[in-house]
């Protein structure tokens, strides 16, 4: 077997909820390939977050299987994934509101800490307005540019694969731009990214693949550019302006 | 900065406390000195009583901030700080060392129990998702059944430690202080100032600032929440051991001490505002100084009862506390 082709990230069937008998995730499979960019679309308390969190091992899954590059990390703590090489940023509250932009970092890099100087210049590069906050409270940021550290703080490790919960919330079109921008940039580079998204249309147009998901389940799969142009998908999850364009 | 925030309510108690002057002939010893001369004696008591609280509340507060555990049971660490070392240092059945090793060892131990206790009970629990309620009930038991082991083992007699009794005060002009509680004084800031230090500039420390503001989010980046909590449950039971020591050095040693200045030790990091160490430090000196200044004009049983009062008057003015911060909305 050839590890080209061995899915970065594989969740198959994954039951999860947070209350005891509520599942919010009803057998749902994502599947994310070496350099993809996937989108996970659909309405509000579908469970897209916590699809992220289940494959990511913040909340723990009831079933199904999590897959990473092929070893099965079910069940295993968020910190142990993240040394395997995955980057999160949260939809909320992601970053340290108390710590200064470079604790932020630092805490990034927990792991390694001699990495520090190495990645922090090359984040600088990718977010200028990091360089020039080092020592400003993350809380005291504007939302773009917490948008852009916590992005920063979890890319810190050179993460095989980035999970992104809905990068472009809350923010001004010209910074959702930013985000999509830099997200397209770090996809280039070559890391995998799962990503959510509020902004569907603007998340298909630059996923290679998407999954439209419907009250914990899949409900529909394909490349970003079949499900933009998807009658159903159109009708449910994108609105009928997407039509006239 | 912070600072003048901080010294704001100090400030306001000493003015309100200068301006109405006790009634005349009222504590025995103190009889025949100036007014001033006994607020700065009382002043300088309250930072000694008040920053022997500090050590021993960090640890309280830190376990709050990480973990929102409310240790009912940490004041019986402060106990078993003072009563190990008075094993070690006084009681027949020990080896008789001189006070400062024990008192070393007392801390060790203090760190060992934090860790055993985190390990053997807390971690399990918190795996099992124990609710706040439930845990805090158990830290309820858990102080009873230690208060009582420590009545058998200990006796219900209070006792002092071998060396460093009795002493004779240093004269500095109006204010007497004996070297003993000016080492206490000097060591509890020192260990104060450690704490920030490790808080502020060490990645460990780093790391328990970020798993107290969002948990979540250092386990996404990388930290073993669990190892930093053990960290936390460590440090906790060091210091209050620490604290112990110190208190029984100063005052007495008996089998309900760590007990009584729980109260104090709550009412410190209270009005610090909760879960941030800095609060807890500035919080119990404040307390410290009210509870020591207050014998100026009241019975000295009722001190910790006006060390409550101002803590509720604080909390009225500023619900968050002393160094809190307001609840972030959006
Ligand atoms: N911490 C929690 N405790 C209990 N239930 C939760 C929790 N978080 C989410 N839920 C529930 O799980 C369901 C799915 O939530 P989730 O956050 O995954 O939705 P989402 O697809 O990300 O929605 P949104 O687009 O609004 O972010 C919702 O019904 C929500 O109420
Ligand atoms: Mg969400």
């Amino acid at each position: 077997m050839s590890a080209d082709h061995t899915p970065v990230l594989a969740g198959d069937d994954i039951v999860a909820g947070y209350l005891p008998g509520v599942d919010v995730l009803r057998g749902c499979s994502v599947r994310v390939g070496p350099g993809e960019l996937v989108g996970v679309i659909g309405p509000n308390g579908a469970g897209k977050s916590t699809l992220i969190k289940a494959v990511f091992g913040l909340l723990r899954v009831r079933g199904g299987t999590v897959r990473l590059l092929g070893e099965d990390v079910t069940g295993r703590p968020a910190h142990e994934q993240v040394r395997r090489g995955v980057g999160y940023v949260p939809q909320l509250q992601n970053v340290f509101p108390t710590l200064t932009v470079e604790e932020n970092l630092r805490m990034g890099i927990y792991l390694r800490p001699k990495e520090y100087a190495r990645r922090s210049a090359a984040m600088a590069e990718l977010f200028p307005v990091l360089a020039t906050r080092r020592k400003q409270k993350a809380g005291a940021m504007s939302g773009g540019e917490r948008q852009m550290l916590a992005m920063a703080r979890a890319l810190m490790t050179e993460p095989r694969l980035l999970l992104l919960d809905e990068p472009s919330a809350g923010l001004s079109p010209v910074h959702q731009d930013h985000v999509f921008d830099r997200v397209k940039e770090i996809n280039g580079a070559g890391v995998a990214v799962l990503m959510v998204e509020q902004n569907a249309r603007r998340c298909l147009q630059i996923c290679d693949r998407g999954y439209v998901l419907d009250q914990g389940r899949n409900a529909y799969t394909g490349t970003g550019e079949r499900l933009l142009h998807d009658e159903k998908v159109i009708e449910l999850y994108l609105g009928t302006l997407a039509r006239v364009r | 900065m912070r600072c003048p925030r901080v010294l704001l309510p100090v400030l306001a108690l000493t003015l309100v406390l200068v301006a109405a002057p006790p009634a005349q002939g009222q504590g025995e010893v103190s009889r025949g000195r100036g007014f001033g001369a006994r607020l700065l004696q009382s002043l300088v008591d309250g930072v000694q009583f008040g920053v022997i609280i500090a050590v021993t509340a960090v640890g309280l507060s830190l376990l709050f901030g990480t973990i929102h555990l409310i240790n009912f049971a940490h004041g019986e660490f402060v106990t078993i700080g003072a009563a190990f070392a008075f094993f070690l240092n006084v009681s027949a059945a020990g080896p008789g060392w001189h006070l400062i090793p024990a008192a070393a060892a007392a801390v060790v131990f203090g760190a060992l129990l934090g860790a055993a206790v985190d390990r053997g009970l807390w971690r399990p629990l918190r795996a099992r998702g124990t609710g706040l309620i439930n845990l805090f009930i158990v830290t309820i038991g858990l102080s009873l059944l230690l208060r009582h082991v420590v009545l058998v083992l200990f006796g219900a007699r209070p006792a002092s430690f071998a060396q460093y009794d009795i002493q004779n005060a240093i004269r500095l002009g109006a204010i007497g202080i004996t070297p003993r509680d000016l080492t206490v004084t000097l060591l509890s800031v020192a260990v104060l100032v450690g704490v920030a230090v490790l808080l502020q500039r060490t990645r460990t420390g780093t790391a328990v600032r970020a798993v107290s503001v969002n948990r979540d989010l250092a386990e996404a980046s990388g930290i073993d929440v669990q190892r930093v909590v053990l960290v936390v449950w460590i440090l906790s039971g060091a210091l209050a051991a620490l604290g112990g020591v110190f208190y029984g050095l100063v005052e007495i040693i008996t089998w309900d001490m760590g007990f009584k200045l729980l109260l104090l030790m709550f009412a410190g990091i209270i009005l610090g505002g909760l879960g941030s160490a800095y609060g807890a430090m500035v919080g119990s000196l404040v307390i410290g100084i009210v509870a020591q200044v207050s014998t100026l004009w009241f019975p000295v049983d009722l001190q910790y009862a006006w060390a409550l009062l101002v803590l509720i008057v604080i909390l009225l003015v500023r619900p968050e506390g002393i160094l809190g911060r307001p609840e972030r909305t959006g």
